[in-house]
């Protein structure tokens, strides 16, 4: 009898898909760690006292926001190698996804930055601390808590457009999918399975998104037992 | 009191506009080592941004501040203003404690957590050193059971008498009170105002903007009356309050004593 899903062929594919899912992750993890670090310091460029900084954060921001993600990893991974930077396919899917997504949490902590009251700045400076000083040790620690939920919530956009740097050749999940369904013709049964791994990592993980929102929402008290 | 005539604040010809008003019409003031002075006067009369330009929190487009006999801030190099650096200006800001209206605590530290983050990164105090400091200023302020707390854990009068505490940690030459007590509860201001008597007995030198009448009636060596950018009067809490000069002193009082 005819059958959408083969569970046969389920089981059969699973060790490579699982292999997939494993660079999807990884991917995800490079990415997001590059990120978080590079798009801070993007944010604090964009707020710079030095006007040129500041046009040139608006200007890449501007650039990566105005393009398809699609476009930005076909860019690194085929253009750059006519002007000679040659990267292998992992290394142009982190540069560009880095590169998009610096942009967007750069502007996702700009805003946290920009949400603190000015009375922790007028506070700040008038126990002496310095701009640089107050930022980190007043500013940054509340503006980051504010943006974690938006941040996790990149964080779980990001594990799904991974999928996209199946386009440059990087045997991710949906690339690894692609390979065995043009073997084996068994479509629903495989992109069934890719979903459900899909899933299974980002359902947990908007919980767990969900959960920090209310944390975070709770505001400053002690922890009791 | 005991009051030194060396001046420890100086403020000489002090202009102040935002945008099209004119808030600082030329001041000039200096208060004392050790004196205390209350600034009152109708809102919008620029007691709250004199206060913010002696600290920097404003800047002024003319006029000069000494703290403690030095220019502070800016030199003035044949009628130019030259800034001083940003390291310069945070050390002038480091010895002249400030407390504000909203009280202004980080609500991401601790009451003795606030009040060690300054002398820890600013004045390099050693941390249990600073600590030790911060606990007794804690209790001086009556306080010694709240240090662990957060802010949003105390009551209004709690967080500004923390406030005050963190102030005092940075063990500044002056303290400046920017209406401290306005946005608590009424029943909430007696408990900081008895903070702020107790450092004029320990002889700080204070330039209080309050509406407190009777704070500045029973503390004050000197109260000014400003009013629309200027300083109207000023002597002592005895004659401001018993026979003003001025009659916009006296309308002035007359609305807020009558309420």
């Amino acid at each position: 009898m005819f059958e959408l899903f083969n569970s046969q062929v389920a089981v059969e594919n699973i060790g490579p898909l699982l292999g997939g899912l494993l660079l999807t992750v990884e991917l995800t993890f490079v990415v997001i760690t590059l990120s978080l670090v590079c798009g801070l310091f993007v944010a604090l460029a964009g707020i710079s006292r030095l006007a040129p900084l500041r046009w040139l954060v608006r200007t890449y921001i501007e650039l990566i926001r105005g393009t398809p993600l699609l476009l930005q990893l076909i860019y690194v991974y085929y253009v750059l190698p006519e002007i000679g930077i040659r990267l292998d396919a992992f290394t142009a899917g982190v540069l560009a996804l880095t590169l998009n997504y610096s942009a967007y949490i750069s502007e996702v902590y700009r805003s946290g930055i920009q949400a603190i009251a000015k009375g922790q700045h007028d506070a700040a400076g008038a126990l002496g601390m310095t701009r640089a000083l107050a930022m980190r040790r007043i500013i940054l620690p509340q503006a980051i808590r504010i943006v974690v939920p938006a941040l996790g919530n990149y964080f779980i956009g990001l594990f799904k457009d991974t999928a996209l740097c199946s386009a440059v050749s990087i045997q991710e999940l949906v690339f690894t999918a692609q390979v065995h369904a043009a073997l084996n013709f068994q479509y629903f049964t495989l992109y069934t399975v890719v979903a459900a791994m899909y899933l299974l990592v980002s359902f947990p993980a908007a919980r767990l998104v969900n959960y920090l929102e209310r944390v975070t929402k709770r505001g400053y008290r002690r922890r009791r037992a | 009191m005991n009051t030194g005539s060396r001046p420890m604040v100086e403020v000489e010809g002090l202009h102040k506009h935002f945008g099209e008003l004119h808030v600082l019409r030329g001041i000039d003031l200096s208060v004392a080592v050790g004196e205390v002075v209350c600034i009152i006067g109708p809102s919008g009369s620029g007691k709250s941004t004199l206060l913010r330009c002696i600290n920097h929190l404003e800047v002024a487009e003319q006029g000069r501040i000494r703290i403690d006999g030095e220019l502070v801030y800016r030199d003035e190099v044949e009628g130019r203003f030259r800034a001083h650096s940003n390291r310069a200006i945070a050390a002038v800001r480091a010895q002249v404690g400030m407390v504000f209206q909203h009280f202004n605590l980080f609500p991401h530290l601790t009451a003795i957590g606030n009040i060690v983050e300054a002398p820890i990164h600013v004045l390099r105090k050693p941390r249990d050193e600073a600590r030790r400091r911060g606990m007794e200023l804690l209790a001086q302020v009556g306080l010694a059971d709240k240090a662990e707390a957060y802010p949003e854990e105390l009551s209004g009068g709690q967080q500004q008498r923390v406030a005050i505490a963190r102030a005092l940690a940075m063990d500044p030459k002056a303290m400046l009170f920017d209406e401290v007590t306005s946005a608590l509860d009424p029943e909430l201001v007696a408990e900081v105002l008895t903070v702020m008597r107790d450092l004029v007995r320990r002889g700080m030198t204070m330039l209080v903007v309050t509406h407190e009448m009777n704070f500045a009636r029973q503390v004050a060596n000197r109260v000014i009356f400003m009013d629309h950018g200027a300083i109207v009067e000023q002597n002592t809490p005895e004659r401001i309050f018993g026979s003003p000069q001025e009659k916009r002193t006296r309308d002035f009082l007359k609305t807020v004593l009558e309420r």
